[in-house]
């Protein structure tokens, strides 16, 4: 079984979760005492992962780090219909590719600022909520788009990817960076659809949406 | 002299901005907004704070009827923003003065319109009526709408249909504080021109929206190149008008005055005295909703009805002068009507056949607030419901509420046939949690209702209207099998219980400090109305609940049928309509 290395309150590891609970992939967590305890930074952890961060996982015996790696993991093992992590399709591929690049933008702005509110982290937090604001506008004006060409998803596709598994806490946590999301209706819109994904979980701090239309 | 933006119409969403289920955050001149529609296409415009807690509605979950606040999980009604459910307290009915602020609302050229306390109606915009108007993208602006109003009347865009254009002659066909329209005009030989109009919103004194409509709508084929085309102009726009703010000094933001509770909310009410019919309604649609039983619409004449919960009745003021009480059918969000079913009464003392024969489409009713007698529990696992005949009204307000909610229930329908079974339409909808038992003779009703409720359950509720021998053998059957009392919970329409008023009491007041004598022949909601102290009341026949006393002395002789034997045998309470007393003084909280 899966082994996650985990923190609740962080959104790198939240995204692992809520990946394999969409996919219905059976994992168990291995507690790290991020804060206050730092133990990801000491050295029985960095035996683990010598650069000191959490989410890890452990497929049997199969190593790795790095949130959006992970994600490109899960999806290819786990996704016998190819969508999350869309191979067989080199355009949509390239976009998740792209899009999974904006994402460690938004997780070193955004997310990056919610370390700073809650956590005390030393980052210049209003240089992190000022980039947040940049790539949300560009991100709203996006997906704005998007619902006008009829699509629901970050990548031009019928179907979501991982790419909005990737960007979905950065933006939906945001606000506990000091980041409002009054500006971007069109992305808040996107969060509740993800929170509609079937099999979507939350982390303190995210809420479910209500039931959508049935069509 | 400039108009004064708070009572001024103003654009605070796009249609797109508000799609089913989902809730739109907003601000307009400072104050923040949730902005909702509901199934039924209302748009709600709400002060975005619970007004519980203060968290922010805009957050909350819209079901499409209801907006839940994500603290505490209160419910407020679509329009009225009344509460309807409280978690915390599951077993009572939430006050119908627990309501959100709302502002108004009108959709008009694609945008949902709102203000402070805005006069009139929203603007018309000749070019818009005409045209066939069509939405650009909204763009948040960090300036103040003065700012970017002033630089709108320069901005230039390309005519539809012309966008490889090299460029188009602009002017201005009007402006004023919080709008412009444009017209781009190509000098080609055929001279094709667009015109589009600028709506600012003020968010705040240093942000804005801007929401621009094109007069016309382009061809299907070209409108993603026209919306792309204005997106990139106005981000164009946009950066120049940041730029320039960026060198004012920022101005102060609004402050938005919260409003204080008001008056009759922050003291303690005057008791109503009486039978209240507060309320006018149009009847607005009546039809046969089953053999005998009459269907009526009930909507405002102005404005929004009071909110009302699942088993709520409102009291009918009847043109012959009756006052009969009828249970609101209504599922949640279905909130610009009140729909009753009225059982034509083969012995009817007057009630029904008005209703029935007098009481037509566009009649005018005067009606009471409603009141919530017989509140249901969310908090139950399972919930059944027992309904005989008529007695479908309140179950089926209570039925739509725990489908809406996903809440398991089953909702029992005992009629004659499927011709006597009222609102099957309703039912219909609910799918395979009501179950029809029709034509069924009194013996096997009964042995059908102790099979429904053989086995007690603490995780589940049990609500039960319809004919009082119905009504009887689910009580004794649920008593038999071993319910609690607190777990089952009846509504009678009316009490046939003989009532004895040949006693003589005295009744002393509390509260009041003032006693009375209760003679043989008088109630005492009679004798304490005579006496100045004014009590609500309904059915004024021991069934609703509505003249409700606490006793703090002396022995009630309870003659209703609305408090249930535990009650009665606790003797804490009174319906003082009908019950009297054995001792020879009581003393009441009043």
């Amino acid at each position: 079984m899966i082994k996650l290395y985990d923190y609740v309150l962080s959104v790198n590891c939240y995204k692992q979760r809520l990946m394999m609970s969409i996919l219905d992939v059976e994992y168990e967590t291995v507690p790290v005492d991020f804060f206050p305890g730092w133990e990801h930074k000491g050295e029985e952890f960095r035996k683990i992962n010598p650069l000191g961060h959490i989410p890890v996982i452990d497929d049997d015996g199969y190593i790795l780090w790095d949130a959006h790696a992970i994600l490109v993991y899960l999806a290819a093992k786990y996704d016998p219909s190819g969508r999350w992590y869309p191979t067989g399709d080199p355009g949509l591929l390239g976009e998740t590719a792209s899009w999974m690049l904006f994402a460690e933008g938004t997780t070193n702005t955004a997310s990056a600022a919610r370390l700073c509110v809650n956590l005390g982290y030393d980052f210049d937090l209003e240089a992190c909520q000022a980039g947040a604001h940049r790539l949300f506008r560009v991100l709203d004006e996006h997906l704005w788009f998007r619902e006008r060409e009829g699509r629901e998803w970050v990548c031009s596709g019928a179907h979501p990817t991982i790419a909005d598994i990737a960007l979905f806490p950065d933006v939906v946590l945001s606000e506990e960076g000091g980041i409002s999301r009054l500006d971007y209706p069109a992305l808040r819109r996107w969060t509740d659809r993800v929170k509609r994904i079937p099999g979507f979980e939350g982390m303190p701090g995210i809420f479910p949406a209500s039931r959508g239309v049935e069509v | 002299m400039t108009a004064d933006p708070f009572t001024m119409w103003h654009p605070v969403a796009s249609e797109h901005d508000v799609p089913y289920r989902h809730v739109h955050h907003g601000q307009l001149l400072g104050r923040e907004l949730a902005v909702w529609r509901a199934d039924d296409d209302f748009v709600n415009v709400w002060e975005n704070r619970c007004l519980h807690r203060g968290l922010r509605l805009s957050i909350g979950s819209n079901d499409g009827t209801e907006l839940r606040c994500q603290y505490h999980g209160w419910r407020y009604a679509n329009r009225s923003a009344g509460c309807t459910y409280i978690p915390a307290h599951p077993a009572d009915a939430p006050a119908r003065t627990i309501c959100n602020r709302t502002f108004p609302s009108v959709e008009r050229y694609g945008l949902i319109w709102s203000g402070e306390s805005p006069v009139g109606e929203p603007p018309t915009v000749d070019v818009l009526e005409a045209g066939t108007p069509f939405g650009l993208r909204n763009l948040p602006v960090h300036a103040s709408a003065e700012l970017a109003v002033r630089h709108l009347q320069a901005h230039r865009f390309l005519p539809s249909g012309r966008l490889g254009a090299e460029s188009a002659a602009m002017s201005v066909e009007w402006a004023d504080e919080y709008a412009v329209a444009l017209t781009a005009t190509t000098d080609t030989d055929d001279g094709s021109a667009s015109t589009a109009v600028f709506f600012v919103q003020p968010v705040d004194s240093g942000r804005s929206v801007i929401r621009a409509v094109l007069a016309e709508t382009p061809a299907a084929s070209e409108q993603m190149a026209v919306l792309r085309h204005h997106a990139t102009e106005l981000n164009g726009l946009v950066a120049r008008i940041e730029a320039e703010a960026a060198l004012l000094p920022a101005p102060e933001p609004m402050v938005p005055v919260l409003q204080q509770v008001p008056l009759h909310l922050a003291e303690v009410p005057e008791a109503p005295s009486g039978r209240q019919a507060a309320l006018r309604v149009q009847v607005r649609r009546k039809w046969e909703t089953a053999a005998g039983v009459a269907a009526f619409e009930l909507a405002p004449i102005e404005g929004v009805l009071p909110t009302f919960q699942p088993g709520a009745h409102i009291d009918v003021h009847l043109p012959n002068g009756l006052v009969r009480q009828y249970s609101i059918t209504n599922g949640p969000g279905e909130t610009s009507y009140y729909r009753l079913g009225v059982k034509l009464e083969p012995d009817s003392t007057g009630g029904s056949v008005c209703l029935h024969e007098t009481v037509r489409e566009g009649d005018v009713l005067a009606i009471s607030e409603p009141r919530n007698n017989f509140p249901l529990r969310r908090d139950s696992m399972r919930t059944i419901l027992l309904a005989g005949g008529i007695g479908i009204t309140p179950l089926l307000a209570m039925a739509q509420s725990l489908d809406r909610m996903s809440l398991a229930f089953e909702l029992h329908c005992f009629a004659q046939s499927a011709e006597h079974t009222a609102f099957s339409d309703v039912l219909d909808g609910l799918g395979e949690s009501v179950v029809r038992h029709l034509g069924l003779p009194p013996d096997e009703t009964v042995a059908e209702i102790r099979r429904l409720v053989a086995t007690p359950d603490e995780f589940t509720h049990v609500y039960v209207c319809g004919p009082g021998p119905m009504l009887e053998a689910a009580r004794r059957e649920a008593a038999e099998a071993g319910w609690p009392d607190d777990h089952v919970h009846f509504e009678y329409f009316k009490n046939t219980t003989e009532i004895d008023d040949s006693s003589t009491f005295e009744v002393a007041l509390a509260r009041s400090a003032l006693t009375v004598t209760v003679p043989s022949g008088s109630t005492i909601l009679e004798v304490l109305r005579e006496s100045g102290v004014p009590l609500p009341s309904s059915c004024e026949q021991g069934a609703c609940g509505t003249c409700v006393a606490t006793v703090l002395e002396g022995e009630p002789d309870h003659q209703d049928v609305y408090l249930n034997d535990s009650d009665h045998e606790a003797g804490d309470r009174i319906m003082t309509c009908v019950s009297r007393a054995l001792s020879d003084r009581l003393v009441l909280d009043l």
